[in-house]
């Protein structure tokens, strides 16, 4: 099978004015012009195949609006090539709108003041949709989501959460083969958020439409994506299956325990236990109140272990072993680039 | 032509929807209207006021007067109400939001201009239609098949080139960021359109016809009808200018809007 | 009144102002193609009328008249209405009543930033000019100092004008209509399209009582030497403050009655 979207070394650099701080510096900037090159996406190789839901993402301002704008053929790459669907997005932008998808923020692209069924009608004009696909689409929207009360309302009287389930309804109208979304459910609650995961899986599920998806809210990435691409700096710096995710970072859990008796007793018998620890296990191990806390990769070192030569040391009062959570290891990606 | 149709149909829906929209803002309507009202009874009046203390005006009396400026109001109209979305263009750059327009696919110039109509610029339609039938009365003028076949020749030409005139001054807003000026400087000049050319001095005149060319919207296609004797041999030429001009504001227009994509948000 | 929380307002507005360097450069610009045009519009006017003085104006006082009660208007003009509109609107304006500011206050201080830049980058030039092309028709003697006061006035008046009826935007959804209302009547009447004197007579008693003459019309008048006389000048200052102590009181008033609409509806 060929990949729907296929990025290679792409490059995108931008040109920004500099600017100087305060009324001196704003005087000073009347009369001269100085200029940053800011690399925003720095040789960036994807290829994602159809029917894929592609978690994309990093920290703020890491360049991820910007591929999806090269995507979207609404910018031009600097180097590299992009592909969509066999198309360079921005040399047949209104060929390659036809075909794609987007939801861009929490800018709705909606009519404001007209009721959501006026929208969806010019749209249906817009993207020379057939009235029995239209058909088709409205009734397999009403099978998944509750839309039918939202079809008279202005979108401008909708809450954000019904606005933005509004706006994903309409990306996906035309029956595309790419859905770009661009923190989808950004403030939302978590009821719609569920619900907007629902409808996501199901047209993926349906249509086998693609779905590049970015975001800061892991639970979009647990609900989601099988597969996570993350850059920092413009640069990529993982793309792999989100199983892999962790077993990439080793099968890391966290034990924590609480020791019987005082808080004196325990106060001393946690520095014992932490001093020792740290001899024979390289990861953490920190005090958090009564409890200590210790963070194992399971290759290394078992739990059960380590629970065991606990016990050994004193009677536990108390204890709990958490799975390392997808969040927490992304933040581990994040920071091991720092380094 | 298949393609024109659908562009025609998607245009028309479009600004059916607009209009219905903008009547669940009646009293906004209302007050826009009085609005426009108000500016054209306060331009009539200072024009007035002007020709009670001065009969004539570079050999042009009151009545002449009143043509080019009934002839500059109805020529200004398709501009008013057609491509009133420009004026919004600076707010959609500096917040972001234009980046909405460029997902359809749909040619971006169109989808943008398209999507509001400006009814309350028919009012200024009603003025003039008044004046210029009044002064056409007063100058008798006479009025056969030819008349309206200029007509149909003049008014759009004039129209075009007040359009482009628009579109080259809203496409700087992607250039310079956060600057409604060019906009509200050049939209001042059509103040001036309803001043007949002739009476400005050579530098003057020549911007007036070939930097910012109001004189095209009302002065020259006027003559047609004021001095068919004596019509500048430029107007003969005017209506390819015109699409000539209009194009050329188009492309900038589409030129300024792929760039601005490029910087980023 | 601590001053310098409200000055630290004004210094933004400046600096915001210099940032959009380029439109600095248009307005600037515009301001003299507007000018010249003017001009030669009004010399044509002149040309064509036969005789040099109308009304008792004569041309080069009908030009100094325009040139100047347009640059003055210009500095003026901030965009009030359509900032306290459109605050009102997007629902911004409950955050800033909320500041430990009062409002009109507040965005008096706002907006005062670019009045001084568009006063020192467009007015002093034009005055300057002015007076160079005309060779001395502005005197700078002591009537400089009453003009400064009378222009304060001038500006203080029509900001109130101004903050009242953008506090009227609470009422009604449009800010385009309303606003291009107040334009076209505050530039008719304050002199700023045409030179009240050219006004039929009976209509130029009436307008003579109005605050629109207040902004501009009067501190001209002033600075080009029309009004002459300590007593002359001294009458119509204080004519000016009358107004400007009606305009702050119904402005005020009325923004007081409108903010309970405000607290009472959400916005």
């Amino acid at each position: 099978m060929k990949p729907i979207i296929s990025l290679n070394n792409v490059n995108k650099e931008f040109k920004l004015v500099k600017r100087h701080e305060g009324l001196k510096g704003s005087i000073h900037d009347l009369f001269t012009r100085e200029y940053n090159i800011i690399q925003a996406v720095n040789n960036i190789s994807i290829q994602v195949m159809p029917g894929e839901i592609v978690g994309y993402l990093g920290p703020n301002g890491a360049g991820k609006s910007t591929t999806i704008k090269m995507m979207t053929g609404v910018l031009e790459p600097t180097s590299g090539e992009v592909l969509v669907d066999n198309i360079i997005p921005y040399k047949n932008r209104t060929l390659h709108a036809q075909k794609i998808g987007v939801v861009f923020g929490q800018r709705t692209q909606l009519w404001w003041s007209l009721p959501l069924i006026e929208s969806f009608k010019i749209l249906k004009d817009i993207y020379q949709i057939s009235n029995a696909t239209y058909q088709d689409m409205m009734k397999f929207y009403e099978s998944i989501v509750d839309i039918e009360p939202l079809y008279h309302k202005p979108v401008r009287q909708m809450s954000l959460g019904q606005r933005t389930l509004s706006d994903i309804l309409a990306a996906f109208l035309h029956n595309p083969k790419v859905v770009f979304l661009d923190e989808p459910t950004i403030g939302l609650d978590v009821s719609m958020k569920s619900k907007i995961h629902d409808l996501i899986n199901a047209v993926n599920r349906e249509k086998e439409t693609t779905v590049i998806l970015t975001t800061h809210d892991i639970s979009d990435v647990d609900a989601l994506c099988k597969r996570i691409v993350i850059i920092d700096k413009g640069k990529m710096i993982y793309d792999e299956g989100i199983d892999s995710l962790k077993k990439h970072f080793g099968a890391y859990r966290t034990i924590k325990v609480k020791f019987e008796g005082d808080n004196n007793l325990r106060l001393e018998l946690n520095r014992q236990v932490v001093k020792k620890l740290q001899e024979f296990i390289s990861d953490k191990v920190t005090i958090e109140e009564d409890w200590i806390s210790i963070l194992t990769n399971e290759k290394d070192k078992s739990a059960m272990d380590i629970l065991n030569y606990l016990q050994t040391i004193h009677s536990i009062n108390d204890m709990q072993i958490l799975d390392i959570s997808t969040e927490s290891v992304i933040k581990k990606i994040y920071e091991e680039d720092i380094d | 032509m298949k393609k024109f149709k659908f562009y025609m149909r998607i245009y028309i829906k479009i600004l059916v929807q607009d209009i219905k929209s903008k009547m669940s803002y009646r009293e906004d309507f209302f007050i826009s209207v009085i609005g426009i009202i108000f500016t054209n009874l306060a331009g009539f009046i200072s024009f007035g006021i002007i020709f009670e203390n001065f009969p004539s005006l570079g050999g042009w009396n009151y009545y002449e007067m009143l043509f080019f400026y009934g002839f500059s109001l109805v020529a200004i109209t398709p501009m008013q109400c057609l491509f009133d979305n420009n004026w919004n263009l600076r707010g959609y750059i500096y917040t972001g939001d234009f980046i909405k327009y460029c997902f359809r696919p749909l040619n971006l110039f169109f989808y943008y201009i398209s999507e509001i109509f400006d009814i309350k610029g028919l009012g200024q339609l009603v003025f003039g239609v008044i004046m210029l039938q009044y002064s056409w009365i007063h100058l008798e003028l006479g009025f056969d098949f030819i008349t309206v076949i200029e007509l149909l020749i003049c008014l759009p030409t004039a129209s075009l080139f007040m359009i482009a005139i628009m579109n080259l001054a809203a496409a700087t807003n992607f250039f310079i960021l956060n600057s409604g000026y060019v906009m509200v400087t050049v939209f001042k000049f059509t103040d001036y359109v309803r001043y007949p050319n002739n009476i400005y001095n050579n530098v003057i005149k020549n911007f007036f016809r070939y930097i910012v060319p109001i004189a095209f919207v009302s002065y020259f296609p006027s003559r047609v009808f004021l001095t068919p004797d004596d019509i500048p041999p430029i107007v003969y030429v005017s209506p390819i200018l015109g699409m000539l001009f209009f194009y050329i504001s188009y492309r900038a227009w589409m030129f300024g809007a792929s760039r601005y994509a490029g910087t980023g948000s | 009144m601590n001053l310098r929380k409200y000055l630290v307002l004004t210094r933004a507005g400046i600096v915001e102002k210099l940032y959009y360097k380029a439109s600095l450069y248009i307005n600037l610009l515009g301001n003299v193609i507007f000018l010249i045009i003017a001009y030669y519009l009004w010399k044509a006017i002149y040309l064509s009328s036969g005789t040099t003085v109308i009304k008792g104006l004569s041309f080069e006082d009908t030009m100094i008249y325009v040139v100047l009660a347009v640059a003055m208007y210009n500095f003026m003009e901030v965009f009030l209405v359509w900032e306290i509109g459109r605050n009102i609107q997007s629902g911004k304006i409950i955050l800033d009543i909320i500041k430990p500011i009062k409002f009109p206050l507040y965005m008096f201080f706002q907006t005062s930033g670019e009045v001084v830049s568009n006063f020192v980058a467009a007015f002093i030039p034009t005055v300057i000019i002015v007076s160079v092309i005309t060779h001395g028709r502005i005197e700078f003697g002591l009537h400089i100092l009453f003009f400064l006061i009378s222009m304060v006035l001038g500006v203080l008046i029509n900001y109130n004008i101004n903050f009242f009826i953008g506090t009227v935007c609470l009422y009604t959804e449009s800010i385009w209509g309303i606003n291009i209302m107040k334009n076209v009547i505050v530039s008719l009447l304050s002199g700023v399209t045409i030179p009240l004197t050219f006004f039929p007579d009976s209509l130029y008693k009436i307008i003579s009582l109005l605050p629109f003459q207040a902004i501009c019309n009067i501190p001209l008048n002033i600075l080009i030497g029309e009004t002459e006389g300590i007593y002359a000048i001294l009458v119509k200052i204080a004519f000016q403050f009358l107004w400007f102590l009606i305009t702050m009181f119904f402005s005020s008033w009325f923004w007081n009655k409108s903010i309970k609409v405000i607290t009472v509806n959400g916005g």
